[in-house]
């Protein structure tokens, strides 16, 4: 099973997977072999322990190192907003998310993964957020490869995604990343600044609420970038809650930054920037402007919603959304217009301040797709979240483009695919010498058809002469030979039919060793011609051609041409 | 720091909004189906190239609250694939219909977007009044009742087909071989033409073929010529603007063509690497404000309030720049913008397209205004 996300526009049991898909009988353990989870948005990982916990799944879940880290933060930090904000009855309980993760197993990037004696996985860098991962999953030599969400394009932390030319069956991807056309990072940075610096140009200040490892780190070296550029004096801060976290989790993980985080880490702490500084909860009663970078990132507790309370209040101040919020918070409150909010106590807030949704998560497009394909090479594309029905021109684009075949199934459709099964057999050398002996070259392109006897042992093919093959297994060759009978009108004696048959394969085979035996019969390589003469018609003669199984095309071409009759005599 | 980081810094002065794209093909076309989406066209000859319905960021098309909309992609809504490469396509309003034109010029195709799915698909075809090898016949759209092609490479092999019936509803009867460069229709029975050589004219369909004209096209030949006519909400004053291949810009009165009311030499890189795509537009949001492009990577964008006589150095009142300094590697060649189009509500934004591939849609700040 790919992923277990949570749905985030509903509110009820539609948010979680239907996953009487999977069997409608029977328990989940005994008919999956492995669960694999991406990486750790809630799209992709929100309903696990509703799934292992609470409907029951006891085998393995496998995910990289910081998404096992990860997970169980955000799932708290979900669950504690499910039910201790919005007081939701059937949800997962903390202990639930901890049993859960027990049965996590951790990986490293391109280990193989033996799950049985049959299937094995390995995960490949995405990109996109923190340990996220794309992942093979193989058995035998048939195999696919799950996305999930992928990014080709470095950003200021992280890097792209990459994959090797494993050639799988089949690669599934989204379809939101065939059909977009990306704005690109420069112009989504530029917004952000722009509106960071409109507001502290007219003396706002601007609260960006984050979640310790996401757009954190990128939007911290974005802004420290182009304080320096324009030497900007208004103060940056971020919560040290905040640095702790990111911190301890960027060192333990330090492998799955991007290069140029790897190198000035080295160096110092990933949160000493110059124009960035710890934040102290005084501050936020400093008048002028500044930037305050604070958790969580929804709104929903803590130090984030104790300065958005103080700064709601005054239109010159900003709330810059980075990311999307879980129903119930603040966050998604002000992110769908509402103005005025109803805090505890019946106190009610009204929100002056500007508020921007800003996307900043790394997604790859139409472009992307096409490039990662084309690392890949898979032999089909799977598109899921799509609407099959509408998408004819991008199957089309894809199929022709690509070359590959396009699936897109619905909801609930069962897609299943032909695959070309290759099997990887031994040819030993002697084989393979014999048939450079005889003399054709071998093309790259065409398919050379071969002989020999293929030797099947435990899980061993081998392909070997059948002269090695008979002597291995102790067995006698068995001798085929072929005889056939060419009636002739001939009134001469048998002899004379002997030597006129000689006469005229001689002249016609001119390739071949033709011989006229003392006994007089007439060879033509192992071919062996006898005239006889039967007692009953004295006009007719009787050729009796014979040959082993290896000369049979030329037994046949001699036994048609002997059929058409002899040239008449030449003296 | 890098110059696309310092022009960046730049822009957040110079720009309200910014958005760049990377497509898979570059386009020469730029029309929009209502205000929420654009078709755009490959004009490779070797391969098949795409036309693409785009639809608009959600951040772009919103009228209010957009700060609660994060998305700034493009969505492609529908697609189609063409052998021929286009230069031209032109949607017929109120209809789910396409023209387009290119080399060779046979023919046009005529084609349908379908409602139920993602499919453009070719669904008929025009003849030309005559086969050209290297000339490309121009279009424009009537849109009525029974909407007509208006089409034709020179002045000789204009006419307008119906769509529905295939008729040829109108010929211009002359004998005169000019190449035609821009073709616009005005309204229910007007059409304005403008030729390479620079000659001008308006045409009433429901008269024999007796246009209000230019004859004297002014020194030097040579250059080519392209010209658009503003529409009736652009105030008092010129409504014609010609651009010409040596970067000089002609305001004209439809009601005197002959003598135009102001000549101005634009600070333009010429000669035009490609005179084929220059292009003036009149902004349809702003008075007596028009954009020309075609000279290099730049669109520059004018206010003609205070032009008058002739010969007289402008500078423009805002220059894109974008696709010089934006995403490009050190030993690419400078882009060449193949054309650029208005949004029709937005009053100061614009898209604008180049060569390789490249899409960016901007809205200007006028320095002007702001302080």
């Amino acid at each position: 099973m790919l992923d277990c996300g949570m749905h985030m526009g509903f509110n009820d049991d539609r948010r979680f997977p239907d996953f009487s898909y999977i069997t409608q009988n029977g328990r989940l353990t005994d008919f999956l072999d492995c669960v694999i989870i991406s990486h750790f948005h809630l799209d992709h990982c929100g309903a696990l322990p509703y799934f292992s916990e609470m409907v029951g799944y006891d085998g393995p879940i496998y995910m990289t190192h910081p998404t096992q880290a990860i997970c169980p933060i955000l799932l708290e930090d979900y669950r504690k907003i499910a039910v201790d904000k919005k007081g939701e009855a059937n949800f997962f309980t903390s202990q639930m998310i901890k049993d859960c993760m027990k049965k996590v197993v951790a990986v490293h990037l391109h280990q193989t993964v033996q799950v049985d004696d049959e299937l094995e996985i390995k995960a490949y860098y995405a990109g996109h957020v923190l340990g996220a991962a794309m992942f093979q999953i193989k058995v035998g030599s048939e195999s696919v490869v799950y996305t999930g969400d992928y990014n080709m394009t470095p950003d200021r932390h992280l890097g792209a995604a990459w994959i090797d030319k494993c050639r799988p069956n089949l690669l599934i991807t989204e379809s939101t990343y065939a059909t977009t056309i990306r704005d690109s990072k420069r112009c989504r940075e530029r917004d952000f600044l722009k509106k960071v610096h409109e507001t502290v140009e007219r003396g706002g200040k601007v609260l960006i609420p984050v979640f310790a490892l996401g757009r954190a780190q990128e939007l911290c070296i974005l802004l420290e970038t182009f304080w320096e550029r324009m030497n900007l004096k208004v103060p940056i801060y971020f919560s040290t809650g905040l640095t702790e976290k990111a911190n301890h989790y960027y060192k333990l993980f330090i492998p799955w930054t991007n290069q140029k985080i790897r190198k000035t880490f080295v160096q110092r702490n990933m949160f000493e920037f110059k124009h960035i500084k710890a934040f102290d909860r005084a501050f936020a009663d400093n008048p002028g402007p500044m930037v305050v970078f604070a958790t969580p990132g929804m709104l929903h507790a803590g130090q984030s919603l104790q300065i958005f309370r103080k700064w709601a209040g005054n239109e010159k101040n900003m709330v810059i959304m980075p990311g999307y919020c879980v129903q119930g918070t603040v966050g998604h409150k002000i992110l769908s217009g509402q103005r005025k909010l109803e805090m505890e106590g019946r106190q009610v807030l009204e929100v002056k301040m500007q508020v921007e949704y800003m996307s900043f998560s790394a997604h790859a497009d139409a472009k992307g797709i096409m490039q990662l394909v084309g690392q890949a090479e898979p032999e089909s594309v799977l598109l899921v979240h799509g609407e099959a029905k509408k998408m004819e021109f991008l199957k089309q684009k894809i199929e022709q483009e690509l070359r590959v075949s396009c699936y897109m199934p619905a909801n609930g459709e069962t897609v299943t695919l032909p695959t070309s099964l290759s099997i990887p057999v031994g040819i030993s050398l002697g084989l393979l010498k014999q048939e450079m002996a005889q003399g054709l070259l071998p093309e790259a392109k065409k398919p050379r058809l071969l002989h020999g006897t293929l030797i099947m042992k435990d899980s061993n093919f081998r392909l070997v002469s059948s002269e090695q093959a008979l002597k291995e297994l102790g067995l006698a060759e068995h001798q085929l030979r072929f005889t056939c009978r060419v009636h002739l009108h001939d009134t001469r004696k048998e002899q004379e039919t002997a030597l006129r048959v000689y006469s005229h394969l001689k002249s016609i085979l001119k390739d071949h060793c033709v011989q006229h035996l003392p006994d007089g019969s007439v060879t033509v390589e192992s071919i062996l011609i006898q005239a006889a003469a039967p007692s009953e018609d004295p006009g007719t003669k009787v050729l009796l051609v014979s040959w082993t199984y290896q000369d049979e095309e030329l037994g046949s071409f001699l036994t048609s041409l002997l059929k058409k009759g002899l040239p008449q005599a030449l003296s | 720091m890098d110059p696309e980081d310092d022009w960046l810094v730049e822009s957040l002065r110079l720009y309200q909004d910014f958005y760049a794209f990377d497509l898979s093909g570059a386009t020469r076309v730029l029309e929009w189906i209502d205000d929420k989406g654009v078709f755009v066209a490959g004009y490779e000859s070797l391969k098949k190239n795409e036309i693409l319905h785009l639809k608009l960021p959600l951040r772009l098309s919103v009228k209010e609250n957009q700060g609660l909309f994060p998305e700034r992609d493009f969505r492609v809504r529908h697609g189609g694939f063409s052998d021929r490469s286009i230069f031209d396509l032109k949607h017929v309003p109120h209809t789910r219909l396409l023209v387009t034109s290119g080399l060779p010029g046979c023919y046009l195709q005529v084609w349908q977007v379908a409602e139920d799915n993602d499919v453009i698909k070719a669904v008929n075809t025009i003849a030309v009044r005559e086969k050209e090898e290297s000339l490309w016949p121009r279009v424009a759209v009537f849109s009525s009742m029974a909407p007509g092609v208006l089409h034709g490479a020179r002045l000789r092999s204009l006419q307008v087909t119906d769509l529905e019936s295939e008729k040829t509803t109108y010929t211009t009867d002359v004998s005169d071989s000019e190449e035609l460069s821009s073709l616009q229709v005005l309204d229910a029975g007007t059409f304005a033409f403008c030729c390479a050589s620079g000659r001008l004219g308006l045409v009433d369909t429901r008269r024999k073929w007796a246009p209000l004209e230019n004859r004297s096209t002014g020194p030097g030949s040579g250059e080519r010529w392209c010209a658009e006519v503003g529409n009736k909400d652009q105030g008092p004053g010129p409504s014609i603007a010609s651009l010409g291949s040596d970067g000089r810009l002609c305001l004209l009165d439809p009601r005197n063509l002959c003598h135009p009311v102001s000549s101005v030499q634009c600070p333009v890189s010429i000669p035009s690497p490609d005179p084929e795509l220059l292009r003036v537009t009149w902004a349809p949001g702003l008075k007596n404000c028009l954009a020309i492009s075609g000279f290099d990577g730049t669109v520059q964008v004018y206010d003609t309030t205070s032009w008058d006589g002739t010969g007289s150095q402008v500078e423009p009142l805002f220059t894109h720049r974008g696709h010089i300094f934006l995403e490009r590697g050190r030993m690419d060649p400078a882009p060449l913008v193949t054309t650029h189009t208005w949004h029709p509500c937005r009053p100061r934004t614009l898209l604008s397209a180049t060569n390789d591939a490249s899409l960016h849609v901007w809205d200007w700040v006028d320095l002007r205004t702001s302080c």
